[in-house]
């Protein structure tokens, strides 16, 4: 079945990673920005990492028919240094008209304090300025919930901002209602110890039901499993789900979301037309 | 489409018991390890934990979660000092 990775970070895989993607059906994924794993000395770092983001991953993905788009922005972890934040955040515009970039993210919190608060709010207006979709980050284990309740407030004190532009990661059972009962979309990580299964990810479509939910791998440099999707999509089937359903789910959805990005409208293209 | 109850218990029993079993060795191993966790937080919320899957319900994940989650403050904006739009 063809599927959309709305959330892997192919900067930590290798390229036999995405032959393999390619082999079990990934046609298109979404890259946000993230922590390096350590932080960033300079606005120069960043620039660097923006390039290979929407110059030398889109050109890696391709070799195996798969379409890479992008997100930009500096990581809550980081954004302790408020002044190296400020930087790039101004240096962002550079990169917002390059074909695979489908906004701001993905920006969040981390230990939901007062310099991530900041720098969220000010991500938040720059995609406003400049009319972009968003990708939200949402902290991890005993720090989602407050995070994820912080982040909604934040958000919504926003008049401009349109919630069905907005893709709120990271969901599992206590934060999934919060995002969609306001109208944001919601999108589930499928991560080995942390985050979600793909079991409990079933669940969640089971009782939520598949609007405006999505599915990730996130794929990145911790214990994480770039083919989740695939286990997701055989734990439905082992279910009983028809295949209408797990398609609008790992493919139909994210298109939906994406297509709100002139970028993403206008280069898509449908691997069966 | 749903599973039935019994269809659910049937697919999915051994999963479930082998999970119990590695907590079970998990609070084996804490007993005899040297020293003792019996005032530590955490050791309080795995009993919490595996007490709320004893209740009834549809929501014990949620639940789970929840215990193992700290509180929402409303007025997390104040006690932050930050400003946001209106």
């Amino acid at each position: 079945m063809d599927y959309i990775d709305p959330h892997i970070h192919m900067v930590s895989r290798t390229t036999d990673d995405y032959e393999t993607l390619a082999k079990m059906g990934c046609v298109a994924m979404s890259e946000p920005a993230f922590w390096a794993g350590f932080d960033r000395g300079s606005v120069e770092s960043f620039r660097d990492y923006f390039r290979q983001l929407t110059d030398f991953e889109p050109k890696r993905a391709a070799q195996y028919g798969i379409q890479h788009f992008t997100w930009l922005c500096i990581n809550a972890k980081e954004a302790e240094n408020v002044t190296l934040s400020r930087e790039v955040i101004a240096m962002i515009p550079e990169f917002l008209s390059k074909p695979n970039v489908l906004g701001i993210g993905e920006i969040g919190l981390n230990k939901n304090t007062r310099n991530e608060s900041i720098i969220f709010l000010e991500h938040v207006d720059l995609a406003m300025r400049f009319d972009q979709q968003i990708l939200i980050h949402t902290p991890h284990l005993e720090d989602k919930y407050q995070g994820t309740r912080m982040i909604l407030d934040m958000l919504l004190s926003d008049s401009r901002v349109n919630p069905s532009r907005v893709l709120v990661d990271h969901v599992e059972e206590h934060t999934i209602r919060h995002v969609l009962d306001r109208g944001f979309w919601a999108g589930m990580t499928l991560y080995p110890i942390t985050k979600c299964t793909p079991q409990r990810a079933c669940d969640m479509i089971e009782m939520y039901g598949p609007e405006r939910l999505m599915a990730n791998s996130a794929g990145d440099w911790g214990p994480s499993k770039p083919t989740a999707i695939p286990d997701l999509i055989m734990e439905m089937r082992r279910r009983g789900h028809s295949p209408d359903l797990i398609r609008k789910v790992v493919y139909e959805n994210p298109i939906a979301f994406f297509s709100q990005s002139k970028t993403f409208a206008g280069s898509y293209r449908n691997p069966n037309s | 489409m749903s599973r039935s109850a019994i269809q659910v218990l049937q697919a999915e029993f051994h999963t479930a018991r082998a999970k119990i079993l590695e907590l079970a060795s998990f609070l084996d191993r804490l007993e005899r390890a040297e020293g003792t966790v019996e005032k530590e937080r955490q050791l309080d919320l795995i009993r919490q934990g595996i007490a709320a899957l004893s209740e009834e319900g549809t929501d014990r994940a949620e639940k789970v979660q929840l215990l193992m989650s700290r509180d929402y403050d409303p007025n997390w904006r104040s006690n932050l000092n930050v400003d946001t739009r209106s």
